[in-house]
């Protein structure tokens, strides 16, 4: 089990995103440069030695939703904005009495197509992945394909291509096609993840960026089912 | 993780419930507006091979059979009880049937979990009940089994067609209006079961029962909901034989009406076409669907590939077919040059030869014999349109490659066509867009 895991079970929480990360990475997802500090100062030099442009979110087992409660900030270009940027979001979460567990630096990531990767529990038959492209792909049309784990990689494949929005990845208006075996192979990781790691209810990477060659994980927020802390 | 799920029925339980060799008709009547009198007299009447015991206390006899008081005064060994009496009498009686050696019992009565909390401990009693006993039941809440084949009509109406489908179905009138079709057609059903409430066995059981049934080819299931979702699953990975299901409660809505219909939990319907998918199931959108596929897949063999040549007698219905074969990803691929001219030789000068080939109005069979003879080897499968009164077309389709008929417009001819085709084994749709559809499903 990733060492991340032990601890969010041991101390009955839900995985920070750094330790999501860390479980992604451990079974060699690609997540973007990151780090997890608890100053400015650190912020900064973090910042120095990921490169610029960075993000800063803000990691507390209060937070669920970072965006909504002030806890992003996006895009900063040079020190003083990161400097101002760790003030700002920490600031914002201690006014919302939340527990602040430091923030996480990471690396910008370039633009890619969005795309939302999930792991979700169905009342019958328990834990389904969930494809779909991201921002109102999703929201407004319910364009997402489900299957149960484990996948197979005929599944993982046929998940990508059933979605309405498929001619998308592969390229349109001069855009050039997504790395779908990229796509294919990040779904098989989360269902062996999900498989490997049955106290995880769910998963949620959203926004996943794919590109020409490769992709990103920039966003994961990682579930696990509700029970007592163990002592 | 595989979790643990109760087992499958075993063969012998449920032979009991389809094969049974005598039959005990509990609740039996004489009035013929009755439930309990019709279902006795399509016993009767659809010539179930052994004994049929009417029991009811207060009749002497029921259409010339002596009636027995209740189960322990009938003399022989009875398999099968057909239970069709008030909801509160229904455990006991099964549990009576136990101790008299009856291995399975079809529960028409209502007044189940259907119908609230009251209804729901009645449910546990009746479970409680067969376990003690050892009894497979069908139902409650239900219309019974019919099994052509043996023949055993423990149901409405009376059908005897034997056919190759086994239709299981959560709604009695659902699956009763599939046998009907089949009937009509000529075609007819392996087996149908109406599961009611499934307070015993369910859809799964019945995957597995069905998948190993000499008479089946098809298995088409009409549900709102899968009762226990790995034990479906784990029937749906050994079945070998095609399965269609039509699954209701897609919107908020319906799904709420499955509740309150059968205490189904519907689910979300996105989850269950994503888990159809992956297990090869063919999913109906709606009854004819349903129909229309285990038609296609009983009686068709698989396609090798997706090219397909429409011959036609109309021009609009060539384009319906046209259409849907473009969006069901059949390829309605162009015509070879060679076989193009030797058509244009044989054919006469005003039909459009092409894809789709368009023999005209006054096409007859011989001209689609001809087509079929110089195309066959060029594609996988041909689509012939009759679109008008053309006799003689059962005569001409044959089986290399695949030939789907589709048959409209041509009134008493075309009825008269339709069942000698079915006699032949050769199904007939009577749309283009339902024929192509159900053809896609052979891909």
């Amino acid at each position: 089990m990733a060492l991340a895991l032990g601890r969010a079970i041991q101390e009955g929480r839900n995985l920070l995103e750094p330790e999501a990360y860390e479980l992604l990475a451990s079974y060699g997802v690609s997540v973007p440069p990151h780090k997890l500090v608890s100053s400015a100062e650190e912020a900064e030099a973090a910042a120095t030695e990921i490169g610029y442009p960075v993000v800063t979110k803000i990691v507390s087992p209060d937070i669920l939703h970072k965006t909504e409660a002030g806890g992003v900030l996006l895009n900063l270009n040079d020190a003083a904005s990161v400097k101002a940027a760790y003030g700002q979001i920490t600031e914002h979460a201690r006014q919302g009495k939340a527990a602040v567990r430091g923030v996480l630096i990471s690396r910008m990531a370039p633009p890619g197509t969005e795309v939302i990767v999930g792991l979700t529990q169905d009342l019958q038959f328990g834990p389904v992945m969930m494809f779909g492209l991201g921002g109102i792909f999703v929201e407004v049309y319910q364009d997402v394909s489900f299957r149960l784990i484990p996948l197979a990689e005929r599944d993982a494949a046929a998940m990508i291509h059933e979605i309405k929005a498929f001619p998308l990845l592969q390229g349109v208006r001069g855009k050039k096609p997504a790395d779908l075996k990229a796509l294919t192979h990040l779904l098989l990781k989360v269902s062996q993840i999900a498989q490997e790691n049955p106290e995880i209810s769910e998963m949620d990477l959203n926004p996943v960026l794919v590109y020409e060659k490769g992709l990103s994980v920039v966003d994961a927020r990682v579930l696990l089912h509700q029970r007592a802390p163990t002592a | 993780m595989p979790s643990p799920f109760p087992s499958f029925k075993s063969k012998e339980a449920l032979q009991a419930l389809f094969r049974p060799s005598s039959v005990a008709v509990i609740g039996a009547s004489t009035a013929p507006e009755k439930l309990g009198y019709q279902i006795f007299k399509n016993l009767l009447d659809a010539g179930f091979p052994g004994k049929v015991h009417p029991i009811n206390p207060k009749a002497p006899e029921i259409l010339g059979c002596p009636c027995y008081s209740n189960i322990d005064a009938v003399p022989d060994q009875v398999d099968l009880a057909v239970i069709i009496i008030p909801a509160p009498l229904v455990a006991d009686t099964i549990r009576r049937c136990g101790g008299r050696g009856v291995k399975g019992a079809i529960v028409i009565s209502g007044g189940f979990s259907e119908t609230g909390p009251e209804g729901e401990v009645m449910q546990e009693q009746l479970v409680e009940a067969a376990q003690e006993s050892k009894m497979a039941v069908i139902g409650p809440n239900c219309q019974g089994v019919n099994n052509p084949h043996h023949p055993l009509c423990a149901s409405w109406p009376l059908l005897t067609r034997r056919g190759p489908v086994a239709v299981i179905s959560q709604s009695g009138t659902v699956g009763a209006a599939l046998m009907d079709w089949a009937s009509q057609e000529e075609l007819g059903v392996s087996t149908f079961v109406s599961l009611g409430n499934r307070a015993d066995v369910d859809e799964a059981d019945l995957i597995h029962y069905f998948a190993q049934d000499p008479n089946t080819e098809t298995i088409a299931i009409y549900m709102e909901g899968v009762k226990v979702a790995p034990k479906f699953l784990e029937a749906v990975r050994q079945c070998q034989k095609p399965l269609v299901i039509l699954k209701a409660g897609r919107t908020p809505k319906g799904r709420k009406a499955a509740e309150s219909h059968t205490r189904s939990l519907a689910g979300r319907d996105e989850v269950y076409e994503g888990v159809f998918r992956q297990f090869s199931v063919h999913r109906a959108n709606d009854l004819e669907q349903l129909y229309d596929f285990s038609k296609a897949l009983s009686y068709l063999p698989r396609l090798k590939g997706p090219r397909l040549l429409i011959v036609t007698s109309s021009g609009g219905s060539a384009i319906l077919a046209t259409d849907v074969a473009e969006m069901t990803g059949l390829d309605v691929a162009s015509l070879p040059d060679q076989v193009a001219q030797r058509l244009r030789e044989v054919l006469p000068k005003h039909c459009i030869v092409g894809n789709p080939l368009d023999l005209t109005g006054d096409a007859t069979a011989q001209m689609y014999r001809q087509v079929v003879e110089a195309a066959a080897s060029h594609f996988d499968a041909i689509a012939l349109i009759f679109g008008d009164p053309i006799p003689g077309a059962s005569e001409v389709v044959g089986r290399d490659p695949l030939q789907l008929v589709i048959y409209l417009g041509g009134a008493e001819v075309e009825r008269q066509e339709r069942l000698l085709f079915h006699r032949k084994g050769i199904p007939v749709f009577p749309t283009p867009e339902r024929g192509i559809q159900a053809l896609s499903h052979l891909l």
